[in-house]
C-alpha cells in the first residue's frame, strides 16, 4: 500500500473514532445534559462520518487498488494532485467542523464566509481526486 | 477491471462531484444567499452521496473483487463450465441493478425538489416511486453476488 493511500485510510479511521465518540456523547447528553454545544454538532458529526470516514476510506482504497499506469513514471498519477485532494478535503472538513457549531449558535458573516470556503475546498478536493483517478478506471493489463 | 465495474465507478465519482458541488452551494448560501429554492435540493444531495456515490462505489468494487463463482458448482453438474466473466455472476442482472439504482436516485433527486417548489401531486408520486426502484436495485445486486461471498480456492 503506497504512503498516500495509507494516510487517506489512517485519517479515515481517525474520523471514525472521533465521530463515534461525538455520537456517544450526543446520546449520553440526552440523559445527562452536558452541554448545549453537543446539540449543534449533529450536521458536523454526520459529515465527519460520510465525508471524513466513508468517502475518504473509499478514496484511499481506490488510489491503492485501481489499475496503475505501467508506462508512466508516476504509476498512480501525480502525487501532487493526490496530496492536493487530501489537503483540500481535510482542511475543508475541519473548517466546517470548527465553524458550523459557532455559526448555528450565532450567525456571523465571517463564519458564513469560512463555511462557504469549507464547501469550496471540499468540492475542489473531490474534483481533483476525480481527475486523478478517472484515467485509472480501465481494464487491467 | 471489468466494464461493468468501470461504469459503476465512473458513475459513482460523477455523483460524488455533483453531491459535493451541491453541498458547496448550500454552504455558500449561508454567506451569499442564492435563493430559497436552493435548500430543497438537499433532497438530491443526500441520495447523490449516500446511494449514487458510496453505495454504487461499493457495488462496483464488490463485483470486481469478490471471489469468482466456481467453474462447476457441483461435481455431477452437466451444465457447461463457467468461464471468465461468467464466474462473476449474471452480467445482465448487474446492468439491471445499475439501471434500477440510477432511475431510483434520479426520481428522488428530481421530483422531491420539484414537489417542494410546485406542490403538484404527480411529482410526489414520482418521488415516492424511487423507493421501489432502489429496493429492487439492492435485491438484484445481493442476489447476484450472494454466492460469491465464499472462501477462495474452492472450485
Amino acid at each position: 500500500m503506497p504512503p498516500i493511500a495509507r494516510i487517506y485510510v489512517k485519517t479515515a479511521f481517525a474520523y471514525l473514532i472521533v465521530a463515534f465518540a461525538l455520537g456517544a456523547l450526543m446520546l449520553l447528553d440526552r440523559w445527562l445534559t452536558f452541554s448545549r454545544w453537543l446539540r449543534v454538532l449533529y450536521f458536523s458529526q454526520l459529515h465527519l462520518l460520510v465525508v471524513g470516514w466513508m468517502s475518504q476510506l473509499a478514496l484511499g482504497v481506490a488510489y491503492w487498488m485501481f489499475p496503475r499506469y505501467r508506462e508512466r513514471p508516476d504509476p498512480r498519477g501525480p502525487d501532487r494532485l493526490a496530496w492536493t485532494a487530501y489537503g483540500c478535503l481535510n482542511i475543508g472538513l475541519l473548517l466546517r467542523f470548527l465553524c458550523e457549531p459557532f455559526y448555528l449558535m450565532g450567525p456571523r458573516p465571517w463564519l458564513a464566509a469560512l463555511l462557504a470556503l469549507s464547501g469550496v475546498l471540499q468540492a475542489v478536493a473531490v474534483t481533483a481526486f476525480g481527475v486523478l483517478i478517472w484515467g485509472r478506471i480501465r481494464p487491467l493489463r | 477491471m471489468p466494464t461493468t465495474s468501470r461504469v459503476f465507478f465512473k458513475t459513482a465519482f460523477a455523483y460524488l462531484i455533483l453531491g459535493a458541488i451541491l453541498g458547496m452551494l448550500f454552504l455558500i448560501h449561508r454567506w451569499l444567499p442564492l435563493g430559497d429554492k436552493l435548500l430543497t435540493l438537499r433532497a438530491s444531495h443526500i441520495p447523490f452521496l449516500l446511494i449514487g456515490w458510496l453505495t454504487q462505489f461499493i457495488m462496483g468494487g464488490a463485483w470486481w473483487l469478490l471471489p469468482p463463482l466456481p467453474s462447476r458448482p457441483l461435481p455431477d453438474d452437466t451444465r457447461p463450465e463457467r468461464r471468465g466473466q461468467h464466474q462473476r455472476g449474471s452480467e445482465p442482472l448487474f446492468w439491471t441493478t445499475f439501471v434500477l439504482l440510477n432511475i431510483g436516485i434520479w426520481l428522488q433527486a428530481l421530483f422531491a425538489p420539484l414537489y417542494s417548489w410546485t406542490h403538484q401531486e404527480t411529482f410526489r408520486i414520482l418521488d415516492s416511486l424511487s423507493g421501489p426502484f432502489l429496493v429492487a436495485a439492492v435485491l438484484t445486486f445481493v442476489l447476484n453476488v450472494w454466492a460469491r461471498v465464499r472462501a477462495l480456492g474452492k472450485g
